[in-house]
């Protein structure tokens, strides 16, 4: 799992996640997200299209950013999700959630 | 279901460095099933396959990892993976399915798997059995026996 963050204008800030993310590189980005609440993004945006697998830690993980940006009032998107993520995604409902 | 045609044995430790090997010999067997492209079928048994494996080895193996056994048939509509190990069991059907609208952050391993799969049998002994079959033209009779 390799991740990219860009910061964007007007405190947009854009994580692009490629690879799995799963049981055991969850570990590596939670830290990231740990980081990016504490400076309360105006938006943050998941860029997945590189994203091959995600597992249900990897959920975990994604919620939990979610809830934490929205929770400060901030703007949360996921883009370019496909194929087995997707998947997971549609199944859990969150396909809505985050508008994909 | 017709009778297999192939059967990929995999035995190794349950180590989850090790799960990426299960996940690429389940999406080939998956691939071999039926004819054409299939590319929603593949993800979902790969996924199922890779929430099973973690529950093995982060569950099943809590504090060292044990030996896990893993068949792969497939067949010509359908696949089957059967789990085996002789870690800590658990009762299929413990765990309710979550509730998907408080957007839980764990907890929906065993929901993604019955979800995915078309029949799930877990059976607790020595070993724990833990098979999933998913056809090629999915039918909802998805049934958990302990």
């Amino acid at each position: 799992m390799k991740y990219t963050l860009i910061d964007g204008e007007n405190g947009a800030v854009t994580v692009r996640i490629e690879g799995q993310l799963d049981a055991i590189t969850v570990s590596d980005i939670r830290p990231l997200f740990d980081q990016l609440t504490e400076r309360r993004p105006r938006m943050v945006t998941l860029d997945l299209s590189a994203l091959r697998l995600i597992d249900s830690s990897g959920v975990g993980a994604i919620v939990s950013l979610f809830k934490r940006v929205r929770s400060d009032n901030g703007d949360f998107h996921v883009r370019g999700a496909s194929g087995q993520p997707l998947a997971i995604f549609k199944l859990l409902r969150l396909d809505r959630v985050f508008s994909l | 279901m017709q009778r297999a045609s192939t059967v990929i044995l995999l035995r190794f430790q349950s180590d989850l460095r090790y799960r990426n090997l299960v996940l690429r010999a389940t999406q080939a067997a998956a691939k071999l099933v039926g004819q054409g492209d299939h590319p929603v079928f593949d993800d979902e048994v790969v996924a199922a396959c890779s929430e099973a494996f973690n529950n093995i080895a982060v569950h099943a193996y809590p504090e060292t990892p044990g030996e896990v056994e893993i068949q792969i048939e497939v067949h010509e509509d359908a696949v089957t993976i059967r789990m085996l190990d002789h870690g800590r069991s658990y009762e299929l059907d413990d765990q309710p399915d979550p509730d998907l609208e408080s957007l839980p952050e764990s907890g929906l391993g065993i929901f993604i798997i019955k979800s995915f799969m078309d029949q799930v049998i877990y059976r607790p002994g020595a070993p724990n059995l833990l098979e999933m079959t998913k056809r090629i033209v999915s039918r909802p009779e998805q049934a958990a026996t302990v």
